[in-house]
């Protein structure tokens, strides 16, 4: 696989249509068949979120009787005062939390030092090093071995079964090592001659300097931790604690009706009960907070997503 | 020196496999936990001794001390590591070494001897029948590496010369390299390749909980199984149909995100396009459990589509869509576009503004309508790309992943929702600790063995087509 590095800039569109040209009215019905489209299809993609959230602020009762389609009304956040009640899902967030940080910490700084390691070309046995970890990518020994040998290492129903196994991660080192490379030698080389060790010219010189990719990497593997359940519910069947909020919400979505009445029994006020909690409010207000970490960082992330794939292009 | 180094190694690797537990001193402690694991987590050595040591059959004490001979002996083992580490230095690194496998393989060896009175406590305790002592065969074989390594330690430590007075501590740049690498090939490792090491369960007759024992040796029965009885050859057949479906859909509709971008560069307006590229791109950053609840919000009985429907008086009662088997695979690909159109959309984009503009331009002034320069110029300037990702796909057609499907399945569609990677699952440990895990490895090895041919098949029909290697 060949990757190749493009150099920062905006993907620029080609535009051959200047001032001065006229428009056929077949230029004209095109625009507004293209431009329906996209809005069209850019509203299916965003109105789920807007409707999930108006349906978590407004008034319960009109909520239940379907009332609540594209305008939110009787605003209150009783719903979300009212997660507190729900113990486990305190819990979940702090796991998610943790899982999140500390798995991407730990993995960025291993993409990042095996990455510059793998440059270095006097190193014993590189290339099969590199290789043997690059191969990774391409097979996988299945879902029920990878449980039998997360039991047999004895990280089942362990937080570090969430962080350790993605530290390694084959396609970050990739990305890394290929920046790095593109790094100026000569910074390294002087660093060496003023007697600077692997570890210092790692720290003072690569770290920084490639900072750009490493944000990258740190995002998507932010979110990918996020977004992970399934290692949530295969390994931690007998450790409901140390659940992901992923998988909390899963569980929320299955049960038909006893998480309201979970809240209920919580101390909660009798006008605050008259607030008519149901489940489907409960639910779709655990599916807000969940998606909110997401959306909240996505504007400032966006430009290194689309870094991402733009660096990890498979180039034709 | 390479063989106290062989010996360091196997030593390690010794502390890893369970059937030679040293410190499984009784039945109770976990057959499957091998030192390694005893000797980092107490309550997997001592997890099943909560009932004696309530019942007061064994003293508190006896079982610390059992935990803290694991653990002086995984130290021990370390130790030994650091100093095979040491052994790649030069001349006085190297010496040290040899002194540190000695030192640590004879504190190995007391540290094993510390388990001892713990056996005999145990046997004399006067619920032998409770506590099932058994002296492990573990323990010698671990007596034995640790006797090799200091033997072969001590040669060693003797043989090398005594370096200068003047030399310092010093290794070659190469090892050192090396060294610093090493963790995380060890990490790679654990979990990319001994995973493979699991494929033996295939070839068992292997319940959870039990021993793996030559005995339940079955060899390729389970293989066998799966096409002689009836009811899993006909599962096979139902859940291969559904991914073969389900992938076949979306390598019909791969041009999909190929169209949108090229249409998307039709936009004028660069506010425009770029509301509309963040917009479509962020579903692709949510998890599949958040798509459903999607779903559930707008499909389900209260949902969205059945109020507004309701409201206009155009239904009576609501539906829930989530609950109907119909038009299953269709609904799936819609949301797995949903989810990953504008996504796959970018790197054709980015495909676009690689494109040079005085194509467009030489074109515009032969006459060339704007169709004909999508056509003509844009069109095959993304095919490359295409290309590549369309084999990727092919030899991804096993593998659509278990998220999407397992958290849309329910009781109404699973028949026609169940693709290849959920069976595996649901057959291994979908169903509550009663799964069958050897048939599910052998469902799973063939998916893995099918896929990587794929994969080399792809890669090679893209050298003979384009003459550059995909992976």
């Amino acid at each position: 696989m060949s990757i190749a590095l493009k150099e920062e800039k905006k993907p620029r569109l080609y535009r051959v249509k200047k001032r001065g040209f006229k428009r056929t009215p077949g230029d004209i019905v095109f625009n507004i068949l293209n431009y329906t489209f996209f809005i069209s299809f850019t509203l299916i993609c965003i109105f789920p979120f807007y409707y999930l959230f108006i349906n978590t602020i407004s008034d319960n009762e009109l909520v239940r009787t379907g009332q609540i389609n594209f305008i939110p009304r009787g605003i209150h956040f009783n719903n979300y005062l009212m997660l507190s009640n729900v113990n486990d899902l305190g819990t979940s967030a702090l796991v998610s939390v943790a899982r999140t940080v500390i798995g991407t910490a730990f993995m960025v700084f291993a993409s990042a030092f095996v990455g510059y390691l793998v440059t270095k070309k006097e190193m014993w046995g590189r290339k099969f090093v590199y290789r043997f970890m690059i191969v990774t990518m391409y097979f996988n020994a299945g879902l029920i071995p990878w449980y039998l040998n997360m039991s047999m290492l004895g990280l089942t129903n362990t937080f570090w079964a969430y962080v350790i196994p993605g530290i390694v991660a084959p396609f970050n080192i990739i990305l890394v090592k290929t920046y790095i490379e593109s790094i100026p030698a000569e910074l390294e080389e002087s660093a060496f001659i003023d007697g600077a060790g692997h570890f210092t010219i790692f720290r003072k010189i690569i770290w920084p300097l490639s900072k750009p990719i490493l944000a990258t990497i740190a995002v998507f593997g932010a979110v990918g931790h996020w977004n992970n359940f399934v290692d949530s519910m295969i390994l931690m069947s007998n450790k409901p604690q140390l659940y992901t909020l992923q998988y909390r919400l899963y569980i929320y979505l299955q049960t038909s009706n006893n998480l309201a009445e979970l809240m209920r029994g919580g101390k909660i006020s009798e006008a605050a009960l008259n607030a008519a909690l149901n489940a489907r409010t409960v639910k779709l207000t655990v599916a807000m907070i969940t998606i909110l970490p997401i959306i909240l960082v996505y504007p400032f992330m966006s430009r290194y997503f689309e870094k991402g794939i733009m660096i990890g292009a498979i180039k034709g | 020196m390479i063989l106290l180094r062989a010996a360091v190694v196997i030593l390690i690797i010794l502390m890893a496999v369970p059937q030679v537990n040293p410190a499984r001193m009784s039945e109770l402690i976990n057959k499957n936990s091998a030192l390694l694991t005893t000797a980092l987590s107490r309550t997997s050595l001592l997890g099943d001794f909560s009932r004696p040591l309530k019942r007061g059959w064994v003293a508190g004490g006896t079982l610390d001390l059992l935990y803290i001979a694991a653990l002086l002996t995984a130290l021990s083992i370390a130790a030994t590591g650091a100093g095979w580490c040491m052994s790649l230095g030069e001349k006085r690194l190297k010496k040290l070494g040899a002194k540190i496998v000695t030192i640590a393989s004879a504190s190995g060896i007391l540290a094993l001897l510390l388990m001892i009175p713990v056996y005999i406590s145990f046997i004399s305790s006067g619920y032998v029948n409770r506590l099932d002592p058994m002296f492990p065969p573990g323990f010698f074989v671990f007596i034995g590496a640790f006797l090799i390594c200091f033997v072969l330690g001590l040669i060693n430590y003797i043989k090398l010369p005594r370096p200068a007075e003047n030399e310092g501590y010093e290794m070659k740049p190469k090892y050192k390299l090396f060294l610093m690498i090493l963790p995380f090939v060890i990490l790679c490792f654990a979990f990319a390749y001994l995973p493979l090491w699991g494929w033996r369960y295939a070839l068992f007759d292997y319940k959870p909980g039990r021993e793996l024992t030559w005995d339940r040796f079955v060899g390729l029965k389970w293989f066998t199984f799966l096409f002689q009885n009836p009811a899993t050859r006909a599962d096979i057949a139902r859940v291969l149909r559904n991914t073969l479906v389900m992938s076949g859909l979306g390598l019909a509709f791969s041009w999909l995100p190929m169209a949108f971008a090229i249409f998307l560069a039709e936009i004028r307006s660069s506010k425009v396009s770029r509301v509309v590229q963040t917009c479509t791109t962020i579903p692709n950053f949510i998890s599949w459990v958040l798509v459903y609840s999607f779903a559930f919000a707008l499909f389900s009985t209260e949902g969205f589509v059945n109020s507004l429907l309701i409201n206009m008086g155009i239904i009576k009662e609501g539906v829930n869509y989530l609950m109907s088997g119909e038009h299953i695979w269709l609904k799936m690909w819609a949301w797995g576009t949903w989810k990953g159109l504008g996504w796959s959309a970018i790197i054709y984009i980015a495909g676009i503004s690689g494109i040079d503009i005085q194509l467009y331009e030489a074109a515009t002034i032969d006459g060339a309508g704007r169709f004909k320069r999508m056509w003509y110029i844009t069109v095959p300037g993304l095919l490359p790309t295409f290309f590549v990702l369309l084999l990727l796909s092919v030899a991804g057609i096993l593998s659509n992943g278990m998220e999407q499907y397992f958290v849309f399945k329910n009781s109404a569609n699973k028949q026609t929702i169940e693709v290849l990677d959920l069976y595996v699952y649901i057959l291994g440990l979908g169903s509550g600790g009663s799964g069958n895990i050897p048939l599910a490895t052998a469902v799973g090895m063939m998916k893995s063995l099918i896929s990587i041919t794929l994969l080399f098949a792809a890669n090679w029909a893209s050298k003979l087509i384009r003459g550059e290697s995909i992976v």
